[in-house]
């Protein structure tokens, strides 16, 4: 992640700027040890074995569609569905807590459980969780819970007198969670402030605020689904998973088959994009092109010089020079992307390019996975470990409910080079899974099989574009 | 495109992609000796990357013209330095990673340190 960077980014930026003082000084970060680069020799392996694996599938997977009459599930077991209430309250416990340590507790944010709630298990560790187990998140999400509670108690009082909730427009689609997402790489990413355990508790109970007008409006279940940037983003990771929970049920399917009917509703390929564009952006901000190197400025330095050039405070460059970074990032996904829609639009069916952008979307997402999986991995590792002493002692004032309040951090546990591996293999399952799923609807939506074939190179480059671009992320050249 | 001119395109493609990478991996020193000078609260030169090779020495010197308090990340080390004083740290590097070194009230970063396995 980020945040040490931006520290040793704010000495290259205000070096090359003269006798100005660090731009992000105040910035404290939650990570303690940062991953190696990729050596080239290992970056070069994946990238060969990427593109034979891609060229040889493109001839050796199935001719007929198998997921797109519908995929089977068998169902694993029932339960009862007052599991959902202690489920509800668990997630409003957590919930308040956090938000509690984050108003009341320590300053310190390596001290204080928000930061680390915030940052590491809700959204690194969820992903990780919902791609495993399907989507763990939604039994747990508190603004939900609150928002289920809230409307049986008012349908209890006021009976048939309580209105219908608004018709959900259709052309919102998943827009709002796109928002939602792309505000919150903003604040992890870009924002100088982003550990304050005050501004993120705020943050935390205006989002809750929000989501709770918003789903009395549009009904509980159909916001969650549309609008809660978490709940939307946490559920289509889910549909990777061979879990599936759903009318107090649990149903095993095929890894990567629960995608393949995702709706794709407007604002889907949007949201797909900001998910993949924002994890690029992490990445490249760490690196050398971005920071400089040895003292030399980088294109943040360059760009916050240009902001304070135009008379913006240090801090407030800075800020502008990373949300350029992060919007250009989010452009160049969605443009690759595009092109390769755009060249499969002359092909067969002829269908038009906005046509095909929907009906491919589904596919990138186990690159987005794949992604997250590659940047965060050892994030996960090193800094969920933290969650045992902050537990103990969750506000940083020195008490210790269960005793492991001083425990530390083992950075040991996995070595530099089995992060390396781990990534690479991330990053070529992701694509492998993306190449299979658009291959099957391909041969699902073009007549001729050759027509899905040609379409397949074109929806290849993007891939090979995109896993080569995440390999390069995580190298020593970037 | 018939599956056989496929395969000899991922075939030259990846061949190019090995060649244009071969001999390049960098190979850090077995022991690194770094002095840092905190001039005005912040290192002379800028933050610099320093590498060494896991098992290796570290020999970390730090001159300081501000009191702080100096904090090795991911080794957890803490030394008070006075103002117009020096500490250093000798340790071995036995965990890999990157790692950063600051003077931790002011949060300001001094070195990248990267232990390579």
């Amino acid at each position: 992640m980020s945040r040490k960077r931006a520290l040793a980014l704010g000495a290259s930026g205000a070096l090359s700027a003269g006798t100005l003082a660090p731009a992000t000084a105040s910035a404290h970060g939650l990570v303690g040890k940062q991953d190696l680069p990729i050596p080239r020799v290992l970056f070069a392996w994946a990238a060969a074995i990427v593109l034979i694996v891609s060229f040889v599938a493109l001839g050796a997977l199935w001719k007929r569609s198998r997921w797109e009459s519908g995929v089977r599930e068998r169902e694993l077991l029932r339960f009862p569905r007052w599991l959902e209430i202690p489920c509800g309250l668990v997630g409003v416990a957590l919930f308040g807590l956090g938000v509690y340590a984050g108003l009341a507790g320590t300053k310190e944010a390596t001290s204080n459980l928000l930061p680390n709630l915030i940052y590491v298990l809700f959204w690194v560790g969820l992903p990780f969780l919902s791609a495993l187990f399907g989507d763990v998140f939604r039994p747990f999400n508190p603004w939900l819970a609150i928002a289920r509670a809230s409307g049986w108690v008012v349908r209890r009082i006021g009976g048939d007198s309580v209105p219908e909730p608004l018709p959900y427009p259709e052309r919102l689609g998943r827009w709002p969670a796109v928002v939602g997402i792309l505000g919150f790489a903003w604040l992890e990413l870009v924002y100088v402030d982003k550990d304050n355990t005050v501004t993120l508790a705020v943050l935390s109970i205006a989002y809750c605020v929000l989501q709770l007008v918003a789903m009395s409006l549009y009904g509980a279940d159909r916001w969650s689904r549309r609008g809660d940037a978490f709940g939307v983003y946490f559920n289509l990771i889910s549909r990777l998973s061979p879990l599936h929970w759903r009318d107090a049920r649990l149903y095993a399917r095929t890894p990567l088959a629960g995608v393949v009917p995702l709706n794709a509703v407007p604002g889907t390929v949007a949201l797909v994009c900001v998910l993949i564009g924002s994890t690029s952006f992490d990445g490249f901000s760490q690196g050398q092109i971005w920071n400089g190197s040895n003292g030399g400025a980088g294109l943040a330095g360059r760009l916050q010089d240009f902001f304070t050039g135009l008379g913006l405070s240090l801090q407030s460059a800075l800020e502008a020079a990373f949300t350029v970074g992060l919007l250009v990032m989010i452009g160049l996904i969605s443009g690759l992307y595009r092109l390769g829609v755009n060249g499969m639009s002359d092909i067969g069916e002829r269908y038009p390019a906005s046509d095909l952008s929907r009906r491919f979307v589904h596919s990138l997402v186990p690159i987005a996975l794949a992604y997250v999986v590659a940047h965060y991995f050892s994030l996960l590792v090193y800094q969920g470990q933290a969650t045992a002493y902050l537990i103990s002692d969750p506000l940083g004032d020195g008490h210790n409910f269960f005793g492991t309040a001083n425990v530390g951090i083992n950075y040991t546990v996995i070595s530099a080079t089995q992060v390396w591996y781990a990534q690479v293999a991330a990053l070529v399952a992701g694509h492998v899974s993306g190449l299979i799923l658009a291959h099957d609807r391909a041969i699902a939506i073009y007549a001729k099989p050759s027509a899905a074939t040609r379409s397949q190179y074109w929806m290849l480059t993007v891939m090979v574009a995109f896993t080569c671009l995440g390999l390069y992320l995580l190298s020593e050249s970037a | 495109m018939p599956v056989r001119s496929c395969a000899v395109m991922a075939a030259l493609l990846a061949a190019a992609a090995l060649t244009g990478c071969a001999g390049t991996s960098s190979s850090a020193p077995k022991n690194a000796d770094i002095t840092v000078n905190v001039v005005n609260g912040k290192p002379q030169g800028g933050v610099k990357t320093y590498k060494v090779k896991k098992g290796g020495h570290v020999h970390f010197v730090v001159k300081s013209d501000v009191a702080d308090e100096v904090h090795v990340h991911g080794y957890n080390f803490h030394k008070d330095v006075p103002k117009g004083g020096t500490v250093t740290f000798d340790f071995p590097a036995k965990i890999d990673g990157g790692f950063i070194a600051e003077l931790e009230n002011a949060h300001q970063t001094l070195i990248n340190l990267q232990v390579e396995p």
